[in-house]
């Protein structure tokens, strides 16, 4: 933030709604903007990896940081652990982790699932826009393959994304019979609408609560389950069989600050994405569970990551008040026409133009001295919707009682007062490598949902990330679920970080950084004294 | 200048006197203060119902029940977060459910202590989101599942009205199985299924999908 830049108050002083503004920029060369000012295309961010499987591969500085962390325990901390075996242990909570786990337990596996914080803890409980299906009389799986591919820029796997659109209707069915409900006409057919860049409508929802909604079924689908659910049990690493393969996990009890080791003959990791490492130091949208875990157990085992180059900033998050601070503001507050201004109360992008294209164009505003700053450090440009009122008299009350709410909560009148927002970190396009069967390249690891990597290439278009957790939830909890007649593990150690610690060694890396992060650094998990159990076993 | 000039307002949460700006909430003021929090705290937006915290204002006798991420700290507040609740102990599987006719019986079979509501309020009361619980837990309990379930939209499961309802009731879970078997038993989207009847018989397919591997 420069000093040019212009003060909050001031800003608001000088700010006038207006029916009508000129677009002073078009951005027309997409290219040079966002190599200029998005964040993955700032080459201080990026760097190669050194250790594992991805050796020589382009990755986000502070995730390479964590996947080459060293790990949180030794073979000391094993001794006085306490052992479970299971068939199937599900590390994850959320839309993907409840999917799996079902379908599993039903399939007549022994599941545990054990999750971070509390079961439904997660990103899917926040999402608002809905789940992509090929429904609509007008629309095909085909189409829907084809703008999924389009989007992620080329990179998608080609496999993969057949799967998962043909998989689409089923999974709708599905979630009905879960008890989800979903927004019907007259005659009780599912309504469908439109996201950005796709060429159907083709978005199923519930309201501007079908995370919610997808959610609550599956959270009281599985506490009715048979399967075994482990509430405040982070996964600390994963353990390995005599042959390498994944034979279990080491986890984490916050209540009671032990250990357990918990053998099983398939392991699904469903752990999320990466918001709370705030990379580059942006504010996310994130639950406060994100933090890669997944990412690193997966990695230090030998799994193969993919994309680690790409993440989704959604332009619209809320800079002010700070206590909000990263809140979403759906796109589309921007669909129905509101415009962008910087601090001198000019427009500089056309407000639908991609995600990473506006995202970029607000940067840059920011980063020439027409950005807005706030005296708690906060920085951005205003979401004008009082020119969308005044141009639409009643469209914030009728279609955005979720943005008057915020509203409400940040002491600010949308109707009256422009908001200022600034980008949010809010996806990890990339992940865990892995096959149809949401099978990792490490036999027995699996892995769904954010956590994984290989459908949305280098762009995610809205309603596919829903579509994705259930799509190869339910896929490897059935596959996994296969694996329970296989023969036990023959020794179950956690060998494999002799290995990383070698590498580490070798390659000069740090050996200061522990991971899996578990909780943001905002918590101060580490120096918490009610949880001394992993306190304990930080060798500082 | 950062948040040093401003006002700093005196708060006391979980027993540990804390100055912070008014801006924070009273999650984000523990941490400020430099007291680590994990327990509780979930998506930091007000929809998923972990941060329950006990709050009592300096100008206000009560003790309210609000959300940790949602409620801004204030002079004089005292706020304690509360340990989550054990489970329902209530049991159901949809697919147990074998003649939708049968239903209503059924509720009372899963939630027999609804015929003990003492009409206290006290659910309707505490709920951070407005729902009309006690509304609710009647309608359900006349069998009128779609009308009861549609007042729960809102719901975030935080079980604040589970906590209050002496009877043992847990309202939410009522409200949830009312919405439940409504999508369960009569929700039959025909577009829905005559989708799935043509890539069923193979009359919708991909093409063209290995050519890039």
């Amino acid at each position: 933030m420069g000093s040019k830049s212009i003060s909050y108050e001031q800003a608001l002083a000088d700010y006038r709604v207006e029916a009508e503004r000129p677009l002073i920029e078009q951005h027309d060369n997409k290219e040079a903007l966002l190599s200029a000012y998005h964040p993955d295309y700032r080459a201080d961010t990026m760097t190669t990896l050194k250790v594992g499987p991805n050796s020589g591969d382009q990755c986000h500085r502070q995730v390479a940081a964590s996947i080459q962390a060293d790990a949180r325990i030794d073979e000391a901390d094993l001794a006085g652990a306490s052992v479970v075996e299971t068939d199937v242990l599900v590390i994850g909570g959320g839309g993907a982790g409840c999917a799996a786990a079902l379908v599993a337990a039903v399939a007549g596996a022994r599941v545990i699932l054990a999750t971070k914080l509390r079961l439904g803890d997660s990103n899917t409980v926040m999402a608002e826009g809905g789940i992509q299906a090929s429904i609509d009389k007008n629309d095909t799986p085909q189409m829907h393959y084809d703008d999924t591919l389009a989007a992620g820029h080329g990179y998608g796997d080609r496999s993969l994304v057949a799967q998962m659109v043909m998989d689409g209707p089923d999974v709708i069915r599905w979630l009905i019979q879960q008890g989800m409900q979903f927004d019907t006409d007259e005659f009780g057919d599912l309504l469908t609408r439109r996201a950005g860049g796709t060429s159907a409508n083709r978005v199923c929802y519930y309201r501007d609560y079908t995370g919610l909604e997808m959610m609550r079924s599956l959270r009281e689908a599985v506490r009715n389950s048979d399967a075994e659910v482990w509430e405040y049990s982070p996964v600390v690493e994963l353990m390995v069989n005599e042959q390498g393969h994944c034979a279990g996990a080491v986890i984490s009890n916050l209540k009671d600050c032990s250990y357990v080791q918990v053998i099983a003959k398939s392991v699904i990791l469903a752990t999320g994405g990466i918001g709370r490492m705030h990379l580059n130091d942006f504010p996310t949208s994130n639950h406060f569970g994100a933090t890669g875990d997944g990412l690193v157990l997966a990695y230090r085992l030998g799994a193969k990551l993919r994309d680690l180059d790409s993440f989704q900033y959604h332009p619209t998050g809320l800079a002010h008040p700070h206590h909000l601070a990263g809140t979403l503001i759906t796109e589309g507050v921007r669909s129905a026409g509101t415009w962008l201004l910087n601090g001198n109360g000019e427009r500089f992008v056309d407000e639908l133009k991609p995600r990473d294209v506006v995202a970029a164009a607000i940067l840059k505003e920011c980063a020439e001295g027409r950005g807005i700053h706030t005296n708690d450090g906060a920085q951005g440009v205003w979401l004008d919707t009082p020119g969308l009122e005044l141009r639409n008299p009643g469209i914030l009350k009728q279609r955005f009682p979720k943005l008057l709410n915020l509203g409400k909560k940040a002491g600010i009148d949308p109707h009256t007062s422009p908001l200022l927002i600034y980008p949010t970190l809010h996806y990890q396009n990339g992940g865990v490598a892995i096959n149809e069967n949401g099978e990792t390249t490490v036999p027995g690891l699996y892995c769904v949902g954010e956590a994984s990597g290989g459908i949305h290439g280098k762009n995610r278009i809205m309603g596919n990330a829903l579509l994705e957790i259930i799509s190869f939830g339910r896929r490897a909890g059935a596959h996994a679920a296969e694996r329970r007649s296989l023969r036990g593990h023959k020794r179950v150690s956690i060998d494999h970080l002799s290995r990383l610690r070698r590498e580490l060694t070798i390659s000069n890396m740090p050996m200061e950084t522990k991971g899996p992060m578990l909780f943001p650094v905002c918590a101060k998990f580490d120096d918490d004294v009610d949880y001394e159990g992993l306190r304990r076993n930080r060798r500082k | 200048m950062s948040g040093d000039s401003q006002q700093l307002v005196n708060v006391v949460i979980d027993g540990k006197a804390i100055q912070a700006p008014p801006t924070l909430s009273v999650i984000q003021a523990l941490w400020h203060a430099g007291y680590p929090r994990v327990k509780g705290v979930g998506c930091l937006e007000g929809v998923c119902g972990s941060c329950r915290v006990l709050v009592r204002r300096a100008d206000e006798d009560g003790v309210k029940v609000e959300l940790g991420c949602q409620t801004l700290v204030e002079d004089g507040m005292q706020a304690m977060f509360l340990v989550f609740p054990n489970p329902t102990h209530h049991h159901y599987r949809l697919s147990h459910i074998q003649n939708s006719w049968d239903l209503h019986a059924q509720f009372h079979r899963i939630f027999p202590e609804v015929a003990n509501c003492r009409h206290c309020g006290g659910c309707t009361k505490g709920c951070p989101k407005n729902i009309d619980v006690e509304r609710g837990v009647a309608l359900a309990s006349q069998g009128r599942f779609k009308e009861a379930g549609d007042l729960f939209v809102e719901c975030i499961m935080c079980n604040i009205c589970m906590t209050g309802c002496a009877e043992e009731i847990a309202p939410n879970h009522v409200g949830l199985f009312a919405r439940r078997v409504t999508a369960y038993f009569h929700s039959r989207p025909s577009n829905l299924i005559h989708r799935l009847e043509q890539i069923r018989t193979g009359e919708l397919t991909i093409e063209d999908h290995d050519s890039g591997q």
